[in-house]
C-alpha cells in the first residue's frame, strides 16, 4: 500500500475534520497540491480516492487524474451503483465538485442516497474484558477489573477512521447528512430535461451524448478546470459519475441488438470525452450494463477507449448462489485493463480471483481462495471407487482382479 | 410472493410478464387485470394481440366498468381510414391524452398487451424511453406488460428488464395446469429479491399458489426447537444468594488493591511499558457482531 501524504512526528496545529494536518511539505516540484489527491509512487501521477480503498489499491494506488474508469454493472446494477455513490462521496468529503449525468433515475436521488462518511471524531469505544461474574456496575470506565493495566491507554480508535487521508470509509446503512452534501457543488445532467436536438446526419453520435459532452465541456470551462486555464492557487478536482451509458435510456440500442445500427456513437463518446479529460483536472466513472451488450468485440473496443476497467458480477440470480465456494461473499470482481500512463507497462494486480463483499462500513475485495476441505473422506479414496476406477482405466490392460488399490 | 404483486404494483413501477410459447401469460395477465378491477382502480388496456370480446370474454365476474379497452387489434398500423388506436400513437403526450381522457381522479393502472408487438414496430430504445416517462408522468400509476421473450433477441429483452421494478417469468410446470413463475423484483432502496412459485390459476382468474419449489437441498425440513441445556441435568448449575455473595467476596490471587493498581499504573521510567497497536480483530461493530449483516 502506498504511504499516506501527512508525516507522522509533526504535532497537528489545526485539525478540521475532512483535512489532514496544517504540515506542508516544502517541495520544489510542479505537482499542484489539491486536497484530496496525492502523487503516485510508481508513475508520479496524480492520484485520487475512488472511495473504496480496497479499489484503490486494485487500480494500483488510486484513479489517476484525467483517466476514465469504465465498470461493467453487475445484473441488477446494485453494486456498480453502490460504488459510484462512494466514488461522489468520496469527492464531497474532499471537497471536489462532482458531476453527475443519468438517464433512468434523476440526479438529485443518486446524490441523496451518498453513503456517509465515517469521521475520526466519532470514535468507537473499544470494550475492555468486563468480568461477566461482578454485578456490581463498574464506576465509569476508570474501574476495569481484569484488564486494569490498560486504564490509562488512550481509547483505541478502529482501523477503518484510519489516519490516512487519502481514503475514507462509509456507513452505508446511513446516508450522507445534507449539511455536508449542500457544502459540495454539484452539477447535474438529466436526460430527460434535455430536449433532443436534431444531430447532423453524418455525425456518429447520438444527441443524447452529444448534449453529455458538450455540457461537460461548457463546465469544464466555466469552472475552471482545463489546465490550460490560467494557474490560481485553488484548484479543483471535477468528478465525473456518469451512470448507466449506453442503456437504452440513452437512445443507443447498443444494448438492445445483436448488431446495433450506431455501434460506433457509445465509443465516439468515450474518444471525446477521454480527450476532454486529459486537458482538464477530472477524472469520470462511468458504469455501463455490458451484460445486454451481445457483440464482444464492440465491448472490447469499449474497454479499450476506457483506462481503466473492472467488470462486477454479483452472485445474486446466478447458479453460483449456492454454490459453497462463494458463500462469503457478494460477487467477483474482474479487472478488465489497468492503464500504462506515461510509462510502458503497468502494474497489474497479482491475483487474478478476486471476489467482493459489501459490509456495512466497507466494501472489501479479496483474493478468492480456496476454503479448507474438511469433511472426512477427502483424501482417501474408497476402495470400491478406485477398484472401479482402474476396471475403466485399464481396459485395455491387464484388467486387474479388483482388490488391489494403493493406498500410501 | 406472486400474491403480494397481485395486490398492488408500487406507485411508478413497471411489471414485465415474460412468456414464452410454451406457456402463455395471458392468464396471469388477466388474473392482473382481475386484481385491479377489484380493487376499483381504473385499468386501461393497450389490445393489440387479442380483441375486445376474447378479452372481456375471460373476465367474466369482474367489474369491468373500470375497464378502458383501446383497441389497437383491428388496425394497429393504420391500414384503415380511421384507425382506433395505432402503434405509432405510443408514445407519451398521446398516452396520457388517451388516459386521462376517460379516466377518474385516481391515477389509472395501464396494461399493454403485448410489449412484443410494439417493439416490433418501434425501436426498443424508444419504446424503453416511453414507458420511463410514463412512470415518471403522473397520470399512470403502474405499467404492466406482456413480453414474450422467444420473440426478440436477448439483448432487447435485458433492455425493457432492466428498468422494470418487477420480471414474473412463467414457464410450464410437470402438471398441465400449473405454471412455474420465476418472479424478480426490484425495491426503491435496491434490494433484489427473488422467488421461485409454482401457481395455478383458478376459473374466477384468482391466482393459488401451490408451493415454493425447492430450489437446493439446503432447506432444512423441520426446525429445531431450542432446548435449554440446563434444564434436565443431574448436577446443580444454580447460585443461591448467600453463594453468590460469598463468590463476590472472594479474593481472586491477580487481583490487587487499588493502592497497589494505582503505583503499578504511574510507574517509574524504568518499568514495562504497555503499547498496543490495534489488529483486525477491534474491528468490532457492536450493531453487527458477526460481521454478516446484508446492507
Amino acid at each position: 500500500m502506498a504511504a499516506p501524504m501527512s508525516s507522522v512526528g509533526k504535532p497537528s496545529a489545526e485539525r478540521s475534520p475532512f483535512n489532514n494536518t496544517s504540515f506542508q511539505k516544502k517541495t520544489r516540484s510542479k505537482l499542484i497540491s489539491i486536497p484530496g489527491t496525492r502523487p503516485s509512487v510508481q508513475n508520479g501521477q496524480l492520484l485520487v480516492s475512488t472511495g473504496v480503498t480496497s479499489l484503490d489499491y486494485l487500480l494500483g494506488g488510486g484513479l489517476a487524474v484525467g483517466t476514465v474508469l469504465l465498470i461493467e454493472e453487475d445484473r441488477y446494477d446494485s453494486y456498480s451503483r453502490m460504488i459510484l455513490k462512494y466514488f461522489l462521496a468520496e469527492g464531497v468529503v474532499c471537497r471536489h465538485e462532482l458531476y453527475v449525468a443519468a438517464a433512468q433515475d434523476n440526479p438529485d436521488d443518486i446524490l441523496q442516497e451518498l453513503p456517509a462518511p465515517i469521521l475520526d471524531d466519532v470514535a468507537m469505544h473499544k470494550p475492555a474484558e468486563q468480568p461477566r461474574l461482578s454485578c456490581e456496575p463498574p464506576d465509569g470506565l476508570d474501574a476495569m477489573k481484569i484488564a486494569w493495566r490498560y486504564q490509562n491507554l488512550p481509547k483505541v480508535q478502529t482501523a477503518l477512521a484510519s489516519s490516512s487521508r487519502f481514503g475514507h470509509y462509509y456507513d452505508v446503512s446511513k446516508t450522507m447528512e445534507p449539511e455536508i452534501r449542500q457544502a459540495a457543488k454539484c452539477h447535474r445532467f438529466y436526460l430527460p430535461e434535455h430536449p433532443t436536438q436534431s444531430s447532423p446526419p453524418h455525425s456518429t453520435m447520438l444527441e443524447s451524448y452529444s448534449a453529455l459532452l458538450k455540457s461537460l465541456q461548457e463546465v469544464i470551462n466555466r469552472e475552471g478546470f482545463d489546465v490550460a486555464a490560467p494557474m490560481s492557487n485553488s484548484r479543483n478536482i471535477l468528478r465525473i459519475g456518469l451512470h448507466s451509458l449506453g442503456s437504452a435510456l440513452w437512445g443507443d440500442d447498443l444494448c438492445c441488438h445483436d448488431n446495433p445500427k450506431n455501434g460506433r456513437a457509445l465509443t465516439t463518446f468515450l474518444y471525446g470525452l477521454r480527450a476532454l479529460l486529459r486537458s482538464s483536472l477530472s477524472v469520470a466513472v462511468v458504469t455501463l450494463p455490458s451484460h445486454l451488450i451481445q457483440d464482444r468485440a464492440l465491448m472490447g473496443s469499449i474497454t479499450r477507449l476506457c483506462d481503466n476497467a473492472i467488470a462486477l458480477e454479483s452472485f445474486k440470480g446466478s447458479e453460483r448462489e449456492t454454490n459453497p465456494l462463494y458463500k462469503d461473499y457478494h460477487g467477483l470482481i474482474h479487472v478488465r485493463q489497468v492503464p500504462h500512463l506515461n510509462c510502458l507497462a503497468s502494474k497489474l494486480p497479482d491475483h487474478k480471483d478476486l471476489a467482493f463483499k459489501l459490509k456495512r462500513k466497507q466494501f472489501s475485495i479479496e483474493r478468492l481462495h480456496l476454503p479448507p476441505d474438511l469433511s472426512d473422506t477427502v483424501s482417501r479414496v474408497s476402495r470400491g471407487e478406485l477398484a472401479g476406477a482402474t476396471m475403466v482405466a485399464s481396459a485395455c490392460g491387464s484388467s486387474s482382479s479388483g482388490n488391489k488399490h494403493l493406498d500410501f | 410472493m406472486l400474491p403480494e404483486l397481485l395486490q398492488g404494483v408500487d406507485t411508478g413501477g413497471l411489471l414485465v410478464i415474460q412468456d414464452s410459447a410454451s406457456y402463455s401469460g395471458r392468464h396471469l395477465l388477466q388474473s392482473f387485470i382481475n386484481a385491479a378491477l377489484n380493487r376499483e382502480e381504473a385499468v386501461h388496456v393497450l389490445g393489440f394481440e387479442v380483441s375486445e370480446e376474447e378479452l372481456k370474454d375471460g373476465l367474466r365476474g369482474s367489474p369491468v366498468q373500470r375497464l378502458h379497452f383501446h383497441n389497437a387489434y383491428t388496425d394497429p398500423l393504420g391500414w384503415t381510414d380511421n384507425p382506433a388506436f395505432t402503434v405509432h400513437q405510443f408514445c407519451l403526450g398521446e398516452l396520457t391524452r388517451l388516459v386521462k381522457q376517460t379516466s377518474h381522479s385516481k391515477p389509472a393502472t395501464l396494461v399493454i398487451d403485448s410489449l412484443s408487438w410494439i417493439l416490433r414496430h418501434v425501436s426498443t430504445p424508444d419504446v424503453c424511453k416511453t414507458l420511463q416517462q410514463l412512470r415518471k408522468g403522473g397520470a399512470v400509476r403502474s405499467i404492466i406488460g406482456l413480453l414474450h421473450a422467444d420473440m426478440h433477441q436477448r439483448g432487447t429483452v435485458g433492455s425493457v428488464c432492466h428498468s422494470a421494478t418487477s420480471v414474473i417469468t412463467v414457464e410450464p410446470a410437470m402438471r398441465g395446469d400449473e405454471a412455474v413463475a420465476k418472479i424478480t423484483k426490484r425495491s426503491k432502496s435496491g434490494k433484489v429479491i427473488q422467488d421461485e412459485e409454482i401457481f395455478r390459476i383458478k376459473d374466477d382468474l384468482t391466482v393459488v399458489v401451490q408451493s415454493k419449489s425447492s430450489k437446493g437441498a439446503k432447506k432444512a425440513d423441520s426446525e429445531e426447537q431450542e432446548t435449554d441445556p440446563t434444564a434436565n441435568l443431574t448436577f446443580n448449575l444454580r447460585l443461591s444468594d448467600t453463594e453468590r455473595e460469598t463468590k463476590q467476596k472472594l479474593a481472586l490471587p491477580f487481583v490487587f488493591s487499588k493502592e497497589k493498581k494505582t503505583a503499578l499504573l504511574h510507574s517509574g521510567p524504568g518499568s514495562g511499558r504497555i503499547h498496543y497497536e490495534p489488529d483486525a480483530n477491534d474491528d468490532y461493530d457492536q450493531e453487527d457482531p458477526d460481521d454478516d449483516l446484508d446492507v
